[in-house]
């Protein structure tokens, strides 16, 4: 319970962050996706139902803050965490850049999610060149920074469980 | 029976969070999520934090612009060094507040031509997503701001408003694709609606290939869309492009207004606008 508080504390300092500092790096119009490398690591490595709560809440409050209509992020975030989810069995993950790839992939598969999303409820006029490119460059972005994500992230999770372990 | 439940929890559970997003995006599209429970919460949870966030962040570009400046001077002893970062740290902050002074007097004259109602609010957060563009306001409906008012600054248009919290307000920008502001091009009184694209920037739609649209042509709001008042400066024509084939122009436009730069608007109703004109 407590590493779940903690896990969905995390998430929406990663939301603040995107709204917020992240918009200071280099990358134009691209925001790091840090909330969907922690959707990811939660489908891996603490897949919970307050994980998958906890996944829904997240892109809500990316759609909150940002979208034209609410559930967009939620329903692609949804999907990775399932996506992720189903495969964690067959994948053991240990190596930064394996990590990396599934990442990256998670990404690839938030970005179909938008793109169904957005051909059925949005404008598309315009649409197909940008949508490549943001899922090109956000998956990459994503991907960049997953293996540092997911190190501080098992490293806090091993610290609280260690700590809480005694009182259990 | 439980068990079974028990043992798919997190399956299950995850289809019911896809299912409710489903939910709220059809009803969100066909107009029938009239309240959203969870959105102005979790606004006002974020909002101290992006208004800290945000000092924070201005403090980052000044003691970034501080340093640079201070780069120049190395060459000097360590007390002339010191004494010109003192100074250059002091004439930054004159200097950023006489900025401010002129933005807020300039918003202030313009305030003057708009109808009472209007709202001044600070940016303080942008889109957490690259697919939308919008920004975040330290101003909801406690200051009057309501869904649907236009946003707009000294230089012109900025966007809509088009969720509110009782502190903040959310506002889709003129460059999100999902936008459209009705125009007129001061030159010529062609209509057409500017609105973002993911790929060529901002765009003028629907002008037809026989109007005379040149580079440099300024487009101003025509108020026909009851949203943004009248003649407010949208954007300058920056591409003409006549197809082969198609009805219509591909015209790419410059915005007046670029979000990243500004720090300052004003919430205006155009209704309220249009009845003073």
């Amino acid at each position: 319970m407590r590493l779940s508080l903690v896990f969905f504390g995390v998430g929406i300092l990663l939301v603040l962050l995107q709204t917020t500092f992240l918009h200071l790096l280099p990358l134009g119009s691209i925001v790091p996706d840090l909330v969907l490398v922690l959707c990811v690591y939660w489908g891996l490595h603490y897949p919970t139902v307050g994980a998958v709560v906890g996944t829904f809440v997240l892109g809500y409050s990316v759609d909150a803050v940002s979208s034209r209509i609410l559930g967009i992020n939620a329903f692609a975030l949804s999907v990775v965490f399932l996506a992720v989810y189903l495969t964690s069995r067959s994948i053991w993950i240990h190596h930064p850049i394996v990590s990396a790839i599934v990442v990256l992939l998670a990404s690839l598969v938030k970005g179909m999610a938008l793109v169904l999303v957005w051909t059925v409820f949005l404008s598309t006029e315009g649409f197909w060149a940008g949508a490549l490119r943001n899922i090109v460059l956000e998956a990459l972005v994503a991907a960049a920074l997953a293996p540092l994500v997911f190190a501080l992230l098992r490293r806090g999770q091993n610290y609280i469980e260690q700590v809480g372990a005694p009182a259990q | 029976m439980l068990a079974f439940v028990r043992k798919n929890q997190v399956l299950l559970t995850s289809f019911f969070c896809l299912l409710v997003s489903l939910y709220m995006l059809t009803a969100g599209a066909r107009g029938q999520l009239k309240n959203d429970p969870l959105g102005p919460p979790l606004l006002w949870l974020l909002r101290p934090f992006q208004v800290g966030a945000q000092s924070v962040t201005g403090w980052a570009r000044d003691m970034e612009k501080n340093f640079a400046t201070a780069a120049s001077f190395r060459s000097e002893n360590e007390r002339l060094r010191k004494r010109i970062q003192d100074l250059e740290v002091e004439r930054n902050r004159l200097l950023e507040a006489e900025a401010t002074n002129q933005r807020l007097q300039e918003l202030l004259d313009f305030r003057s031509q708009l109808p009472s109602g209007s709202v001044t609010a600070t940016i303080i957060g942008n889109s957490a997503s690259s697919w939308f563009q919008s920004c975040l306001l330290d101003k909801g409906s406690a200051a009057g701001v309501r869904k649907g008012m236009a946003v707009v600054t000294p230089l012109g248009v900025l966007g809509q408003v088009i969720a509110v919290s009782e502190h903040s307000a959310k506002v889709l920008l003129l460059t999100d694709p999902n936008s459209g502001v009705d125009v007129l091009v001061q030159r010529t009184r062609t209509r057409g609606i500017v609105s973002g694209s993911l790929d060529s920037g901002t765009i003028l739609k629907y002008v037809k290939r026989s109007e005379d649209i040149q580079e440099g042509d300024r487009l101003i709001t025509s108020g026909v869309d009851g949203v943004f008042p009248k003649g407010l400066l949208v954007g300058s024509v920056t591409k003409v492009q006549k197809q082969h084939l198609g009805l219509f122009q591909l015209i790419e436009v410059l915005p007046a207004v670029v979000s990243s730069r500004t720090e300052e608007v004003l919430v205006v109703n155009a209704d309220e606008s249009q009845a003073k004109r």
